[in-house]
């Protein structure tokens, strides 16, 4: 075979001759290209697979409608009074239970009387004297009423269990002002202190504080007591320009003109688009504290009501965000003596902020400390509620959300995480179970 | 998040600045604009971590959406789009049902309370139809089928400078103090074919409360509850402390810039949302999967090779 029109050069080239026009060749060429498919194809299916691991559905599932509970056990001492203990125990802790059941606390409390060996949990004394009832540590020193001593009735008793239940389950009123007020739960939180002048030029301006000291000395006992449930960063400043978005009203206080925040001003009082209150160094949530002083044109400034009349407050909360105190004509510097009452309308707003709960009317504390073992159980125990219910609603909606959005990708990340959040819970459960019989 | 910084533009005559209209009245760049994620870092994909949250731990605070159970969100979206999408880029379409998925993410990890969602593009209202999580109140700025239109051409600078919707929005936001008790239904009101050129969408389905009574200060201007705290050292009852209807709430706004937008385009698959996990993994399997293939390819062309030399 020749090419027409192309001269021949001695010998004719066999197609057939040619090592890779070989019949053998071809075939090999062409079953290696399927080869490399075939062999792609596991590579190709891995790759282009979504990583869908299960997750452990049951366990959750089992976690529905469980609530953490907490047995409590409250020792009861009635020497001062001459009627069996036994029996006042037994109808408090009747009383008791009724009353807890419905507010679904997962509380299940036991009064015990005294005979029983050494104790460490809660213990209320009833004394016959007429004075207050006074709050100590785990103790409570309750009085009766002198008439009563003989016969401790009905009266008594559920007088007895309403006390001890404000203790224990504190209700919402006594939780802070309103539910909303109280900032999540966080382990770590940043508490951003600001003397906030509004304009230091004008003359009325404080320059300086004691920061450290006064929070060494005001609000260091509050934050060792919360350090069980929260880690707390601190960091201050001093700032010397800050103008307010809108115009204070203007008002005749005591013969004189001066300045009122509206409750809508007070909404709006944070200038946030102006304001540097925080360093964003940490995601952490912060709390915000800031003393803000008015210039001279808007000195003083009052907090009016809905009437526009002049309030005796000079500071708000505003909830979840932190709290304000306005100072008016203050000294240049301010020292730790200066900031009593300052650092002391903090304190109260820490502790709202924080769903720290007060003691019932009724109550008073002789502790030096802010506040007592009982609010502070309280407070533990409403937060481990909270966070046990949003662990476990968490859990259940990754659940959902995976059944629900096929595409999404479930790694071993997503299921270790979940893992460990089961084990968890398991655990806070537990542990408050063998609590109880180390009690 | 702004992917085209026009304030900051070389071609900008006006520079940092960014006017609604041809008369320059007001300065939407502003003094305390501040700008999150700006030119190539507005993707898809950070725009939907920015709202589920799924960052790396290192991304600081000002990137993220820090919100809870008890935030209002306000998302303002526009550019171009077109049925059921919206262009990021050049490159890459968000789709209605990505923010739909996202959406629902974020309800489920309670992270927020109220979303207010407005678009402004080609078609938009065919990117809140596939909302399906509670709580959230939809508005777009023309119907399916329908263009939205610019508002005006600023000659000095020779573009468009914002869009009819917008620019009504703008007015109507324009006259709301940060106390103003408006409700949503009186911006809806407002609504007016002749004046936006084109058809305005409400879905207010899965929003939980009656329009009425929906403030437009739930969404803007970062108002908050105050409660006065009673003196410390007075013994007197407590007054009761004033309540107001708004929730607390949280503002992370796109700012309002938006370029002019024309043509529909052509909708795309839906985009599958990678988690950081997954990305990784696909790297490592990107480059085995190209090692293998060349390996391959080598090991052939040595074959081949040898078959001729022989």
């Amino acid at each position: 075979m020749s090419f027409e029109g192309e001269p021949n050069h001695g010998t004719n080239l066999d197609p057939s001759t040619l090592s890779f026009e070989s019949l053998w060749s071809r075939r090999r060429i062409i079953a290696s290209y399927w080869l490399v498919v075939l062999l792609a194809v596991p590579l190709w299916w891995k790759a282009t697979s979504i990583d869908r691991l299960s997750l452990p559905e049951n366990r959750v599932r089992g976690l529905s409608g469980k609530e953490i509970s907490f047995p409590l056990r409250i020792h009861l001492d009635s020497s001062a009074v001459s009627h069996s203990v036994s029996e006042i125990a037994d109808a408090v802790t009747k009383v008791l239970s009724d009353d807890l059941k419905e507010g679904g606390s997962g509380l299940a409390v036991s009064v015990t009387s005294s005979d029983l060996e050494e104790h460490k949990g809660y213990s209320v004394k009833l004394l016959q004297d007429g004075s207050k009832n006074v709050v100590r540590g785990r103790d409570l020193l309750l009085s009766t009423p002198n008439h009563e001593s003989e016969q401790f009735g009905q009266s008594s008793t559920r007088r007895l269990a309403d006390v001890m239940r404000a203790l224990v389950a504190p209700p919402q009123a006594l939780v802070s002002g309103s539910a909303q007020q109280a900032v999540k739960y966080a382990s770590r939180y940043r508490l951003a202190f600001t003397l906030l002048n509004q304009d230091s030029a004008s003359g009325n301006a404080a320059l300086s504080w004691d920061i450290q000291s006064s929070i060494h000395r005001y609000l260091k006992p509050t934050l060792e007591k919360l350090s069980v449930l929260h880690n707390f960063t601190i960091e201050s400043q001093v700032q010397l320009h800050a103008p307010l978005a809108f115009d204070p009203t203007i008002v005749t206080h005591n013969n004189s003109q001066s300045f009122g925040l509206t409750p809508e001003d007070l909404t709006v009082f944070v200038n946030s688009a102006e304001w540097t209150l925080s360093s964003s160094v940490s995601n952490d949530p912060v709390l915000h504290f800031v003393v803000f002083v008015p210039s001279l044109l808007n000195n003083p400034l009052y907090i009016l009501d809905k009437k526009n009349a002049v309030t005796n407050s000079n500071a708000f909360i505003l909830p979840q965000w932190g709290g304000i105190v306005v100072l008016n004509s203050p000294k240049e510097h301010l020292s730790i003596d200066d900031l009593h009452s300052t650092f002391g309308i903090f304190e109260s707003q820490l502790h709202a902020l924080l769903a720290v709960p007060t003691l019932p009317a009724d109550v008073t504390s002789d502790e030096i400390g802010p506040f007592t073992d009982w609010q502070l159980d309280a407070l533990v125990r409403r937060r481990t509620r909270e966070n046990f219910g949003d662990s476990r609603e968490t859990l259940e909606s990754i659940i959902l959300l995976v059944n629900q959005i096929s595409n999404m990708p479930v790694g071993q990340d997503v299921k270790g995480d979940v893992q460990d959040a089961l084990s968890a819970l398991d655990q806070a459960s537990l542990s408050f179970l063998r609590n109880l019989e180390s009690w | 998040m702004l992917a085209d910084d026009a304030a900051c533009n070389s071609r900008n005559k006006f520079p940092g600045c960014v006017y609604p209209n041809a008369g320059r009245g007001i300065d939407l760049y502003g003094d305390n604009i501040e700008v999150d994620y700006r030119g190539y870092e507005v993707t898809v994909e950070n725009f939907i971590r920015v709202l589920t949250g799924r960052m790396e731990p290192s991304v600081p605070r000002s990137k993220r959406l820090l919100t809870d159970d008890r935030s209002n969100i306000f998302v303002y979206m526009t550019g171009h789009g077109g049925n059921e999408f919206l262009k990021f880029q050049d490159n890459e379409e968000i789709s209605a049902f990505d923010i739909a998925d996202a959406f629902e993410q974020m309800w489920q990890k309670k992270r927020y309370n109220e979303i207010f969602f407005m678009i402004d593009t080609c078609q938009a209202n065919t990117m809140y139809s596939k909302f399906y999580s509670p709580n959230i109140l939809a508005t777009g700025s023309s119907r399916i089928h329908e263009n939205s239109y610019s508002y005006e051409n600023d000659n000095d600078i020779g573009v468009a400078v914002i869009d009819s919707y917008t620019h009504h929005v703008l007015q109507f936001m324009e006259g709301i103090n940060k106390t103003s008790q408006a409700s949503m239904q009186e911006l809806f009101d407002t609504y007016d074919f002749d004046k936006i050129h084109s058809h305005p969408g409400v879905r207010s389905d899965l929003f939980g409360r009656d329009l009425k009574q929906a403030l437009i200060t739930d969404f803007f201007g970062g108002v908050s509850r105050a409660e006065v705290t009673p003196p410390l050292f007075h013994v007197e009852s407590p007054q009761s402390p004033p309540q107001f209807d708004d929730p607390h709430q949280e503002v992370p706004a796109e700012p309002v810039h938006p370029p002019d937008q024309t043509t529909p385009e052509l909708l795309t698959p839906y985009e599958l949302f990678v988690s950081q996990k997954q990305l990784s993994d696909r790297d490592a399997r990107r480059s085995l999967r190209a090692w293998l293939a060349i390996g391959i390819l080598v090991g052939l062309v040595g074959f081949v090779g040898s078959k001729r030399t022989r």
